[in-house]
């Protein structure tokens, strides 16, 4: 078996004799791309930052590539790079010094390096300006290439779209995923965006309260995501559904045909139906589960 | 830019840190060169050969220039004329200790050297002429604060006079002391340098009231509309006539009007 | 460790630090420099109208006491000791008469260490400050401190690094305002005085300030005994300040905490004779200067040595003390 690019085993933290993280423990696989989930305050960034030595944990051990964090701190951060809630970078230097900069702090960070994560992020343009003028998906691009010049296997990403509008978190996904599956690094992500982690991660855990309250992959959380059609002619519908799909649509009292679908075939459904000579009235997601199931499990009135 | 100017300023950093460590290390050393035992000072002092007075009327005068008799005639001065007020017979002996340019501390040594501990307990009246070269240094301080460079000097010369008196009072608990009051041969300078003279006056005042049998004598007030007459040729020192007029204040201090 | 210590000193220099503090010490210097020539000047006319002299004869008053001190070493009574100092006092004298240099005459070197004199308490630890606050708690406040932090360095390492470069640029900053000191006050004096006579070795015996050790160096060495005291009380401060930078995540209160001690300290002297307690805290002993130009009041217990004993405690245990918090903060910002 080999080794996990990161494990975490009991993972908890106290402050003031009061706990906030609760044995958490949950392990990432080479290639995998891991979504944090939970809402504000749940204990995301806290912690992320106990991964990466920014905050120490009272009680559980952190892996990465093996190493230990506490015993083996240099090596294990060797083979992780981070956004934790950023961009933070030195805004009276340049995008390139900030890169040059903290290159130098690793033995192994060529020019070479530096130069291949610009280009990825896509900055070549701009990257000698003061980062002080960036604008903010700049600066996460930027922030994005500092984890990245000294090659980790690990990349672990807290709330990086943060402030960036919706073009802006687009284009970061994508760089992102793309990285993902050219590069095979693994990817950690927190966020608060269901929607995000939905379209990017292979597994998610759900956080609430300090606490992993759901571990497991998107897909089997996803199985269950149903879309309702309103139709002229639902029956008809619902046998193209089935047979052409191998699907199990059902008819609500409503007169609307619902099934549990994988969002990427919609369109050739859609089409199907059209072409069947249905009149389609509206179609819409029936609330996808992970929401459902992320609002059941967290489900919180207060925050403790 | 800064890559190349980066070893430039590691060398020099490092040359400057090394100097400033040796600096420091010098001037340690220069403030503690060689640690001697108080008590040495005293018993450096070479011996005198003067008969010490043996008759019980001996006036001793102890000091700088002016306790001398610089400006008066050979052999006259303070103790002179003031025994001469006294006792027109002559029998009064008067031992001149002075040393022209004499400071407080130089005045706190001699009193404190053995070979003259039998002058001071053999005297019945001890005249005392000192700080006026103490005062006089306050020229050569930097003319930015005037008021500092007084408080450094007129402090050693408070411990100074108060150690002398001490130590003459622990030799000879009876005999009366006599604090000749500075002047001012210089009128028109500095009027705040003028006003240091009075308060270096008032300081050795203070220092008189605190021993029962010290008399403090002011000159100030006589000198200061005779200057003309009272001054020597070198317009510092007091003439003859200065002299007289200081010998007798201290009659009519010591001796009262009869 | 050297890649290291060359970033935290290109964040110095970039952050442009440096220029505002060589700004505020070029104020300063100009202002000083030009109210010594004021003072200077309007002394002399003072001096000639008053005196009725027709010049402010300096050189008759030197020989003057030239005469008296020469006497002085003849009297039989003069203890051993006693000698040095007179010996001292004749040949500075002597060198002022001979060069006819009114020894009062304001000098470029002698400006360096009148400037230092007069700032050492105050104005030069607050430059030190200046420079060193914002060390730890401006990566805090910026966030940066993370991005900095989550590299495959230990902290130590990066502490380390910033405090070498902190002293690095400390020094050079003693060197700037040396240099600096005596550049604009040659403007105005147009004297270097580097070759005067300066008499220094003031030592202390049983409490009382005692001249007999006293010996002459130039002032050209007198100025670099003077700016290497400096020199260490400046890495003192700046130990002291990388410690609050630490604890306290704002530079502004960083900052403050160490005005409030610097301006505490002087009203502590006051206590100095009374509270002998006093005397350990680190305000009381940045005068390292006094001791060597001899112009203090003594107090019981403190000497240079005692002085720089004192400084150094304080700056190594604001670095031990600043290291383990440092290693154990916890970063949320």
């Amino acid at each position: 078996m080999e080794t996990p690019v990161l494990k975490v085993a009991n993972l908890s933290k106290s402050i003031k004799n009061k706990e906030i993280i609760k044995n958490i423990s949950f392990q990432l696989n080479k290639g995998e791309v891991l979504g944090f989930l939970g809402p504000n305050g749940a204990g995301k960034s806290t912690t992320l930052r106990m991964l990466v030595g920014l905050s120490r944990p009272s009680a559980g051990t952190v892996s990465i590539c093996g190493h230990a964090i506490d015993d083996d701190y240099v090596q294990a951060m060797a083979h992780v790079g981070c956004i934790i809630e950023g961009p933070d970078l030195y805004e009276y230097l340049s995008g390139y010094k900030n890169l040059e900069l903290l290159g130098a702090m690793s033995q192994h960070v060529t020019k070479t390096a530096i130069d291949d994560a610009i280009a990825l992020v896509g900055m070549e343009k701009r990257i000698h300006d003061k980062v002080s003028i960036y604008s903010m998906g700049m600066k996460q691009r930027i922030g994005l290439a500092q984890a990245l010049i000294h090659q980790p296997d690990l990349l672990i990403l807290d709330e990086p779209t943060n402030g960036l509008d919706p073009q802006g978190i687009h284009e970061f996904r994508e760089i992102v995923k793309s990285l993902a599956k050219d590069t095979g690094i693994s990817v950690l992500i927190s966020s608060h965006l269901i929607s995000e982690v939905q379209l990017m991660c292979d597994r998610v855990c759900i956080i609430n309260q300090g606490m992993l309250v759901r571990d497991g992959a998107v897909t089997e959380m996803l199985s269950t995501g149903e879309i309702v059609w309103v139709v002229n002619n639902p029956c008809q519908g619902q046998r193209i559904l089935n047979e052409q799909f191998q699907l199990d649509a059902r008819i609500t009292t409503q007169n609307e045909l619902i099934a549990a679908i994988d969002l990427e075939i919609l369109p050739k459904i859609n089409a199907a139906l059209i072409a069947a000579g249905l009149e389609l009235q509206t179609v819409a997601a029936n609330n996808t589960t992970l929401e459902e199931l992320f609002l059941s499990l967290t489900n919180q009135k207060t925050i403790h | 830019m800064i890559n190349k100017i980066w070893p430039l300023l590691l060398v020099l950093s490092i040359a400057l840190m090394l100097i400033f460590v040796t600096g420091v290390i010098i001037a340690i050393a220069i403030t503690n060169d060689g640690n001697k035992n108080p008590e040495d000072l005293a018993e450096s002092a070479e011996t005198i050969e003067t008969e010490p007075a043996s008759t019980a009327n001996s006036i001793l005068v102890l000091g700088d220039s002016i306790g001398y008799g610089v400006g008066d005639e050979p052999d006259m001065g303070i103790g002179k004329r003031y025994a001469a007020l006294i006792d027109p017979d002559n029998t009064i002996t008067v031992v001149n200790l002075s040393v022209s340019g004499a400071i407080s501390a130089d005045l706190a040594a001699l009193v404190a050297a053995p070979e003259n501990a039998a002058y001071i307990s053999a005297a019945d009246l001890i005249i005392i002429s000192i700080g006026g070269n103490d005062l006089n240094r306050l020229q050569y301080q930097d003319a930015l604060s005037l008021d500092a460079a007084f408080q450094e000097i007129v402090s050693p010369y408070q411990e100074h006079l108060e150690a002398t008196i001490s130590r003459i009072r622990a030799l000879n608990p009876e005999v009366q002391i006599a604090l000749i009051g500075l002047y001012n041969p210089y009128p028109d300078q500095d009027p705040q340098k003028s006003q240091k003279l009075f308060e270096w006056n008032y300081q050795t005042r203070l220092i008189a009231t605190t021993d029962k049998k010290t008399a403090y004598i002011p000159t100030d007030e006589a000198f200061n509309y005779h200057l003309q007459t009272y001054l020597a040729a070198d317009q510092f020192h007091p003439s003859s006539i200065g002299y007289q007029v200081i010998a007798d204040a201290l009659d009519r201090i010591l001796n009262g009007i009869d | 460790m050297l890649n290291l210590i060359r970033n935290e000193v290109t964040k110095l220099l970039l952050k442009k630090k440096l220029f505002l503090i060589i700004g505020l010490l070029i104020i300063f210097i100009t202002l000083l420099s030009y109210g010594q020539q004021y003072t200077y000047e309007k002394n002399i006319d003072r001096f000639e109208n008053l005196s009725g002299a027709g010049s402010y004869d300096w050189k008759s008053l030197a020989t003057q006491r030239l005469d008296d001190l020469e006497k002085r070493l003849d009297s039989p009574y003069i203890p051993d000791d006693g000698i040095a100092s007179i010996d001292i006092e004749i040949k500075q004298l002597r060198y002022f008469i001979d060069n006819d240099i009114n020894p009062i005459t304001p000098s470029a070197a002698k400006f360096s260490v009148d400037f230092v004199e007069q700032g050492i308490s105050l104005l030069i630890p607050l430059i030190i400050v200046i420079l060193a606050a914002d060390l730890v708690s401006g990566e805090f406040s910026t966030g940066t401190i993370k991005v900095l932090l989550t590299r495959a360095v230990p902290r130590w390492k990066i502490l380390l690094s910033k405090l070498i470069a902190l002293l690095l640029m400390t020094t050079l900053v003693v060197l700037i305002m040396g240099l600096l000191a005596i550049l604009i006050s040659y403007l105005f004096f147009g004297q270097w005085g580097f070759d005067e006579p300066v008499a220094t070795g003031f030592r202390l015996i049983d409490g009382q300030l005692n001249a007999d050790a006293v010996i002459l160096v130039s002032r050209f060495e007198y100025t670099l005994l003077i700016y290497s005291l400096t020199w260490y009380v400046a890495i003192v401060i700046a130990a002291l300040t990388l410690l609050i930078s630490i604890i306290v995540d704002n530079t502004v209160t960083a900052i403050g905490v160490l005005m409030a001690a610097l301006i505490g300290g002087q009203f502590l002297q006051f206590f100095l004779s009374d509270w002998p307690i006093v005397k350990f805290f680190f305000v009381t002993n940045l005068d390292l200067i006094r001791y060597l130009t001899g112009s203090y009041q003594p107090i019981p217990g403190m000497s240079l040595n005692f002085s720089i004993i004192t400084l150094g405690i304080w700056g190594l245990l604001a670095l031990l003390i600043g290291f383990q918090i440092f290693n154990r903060k916890d970063v949320l910002v």
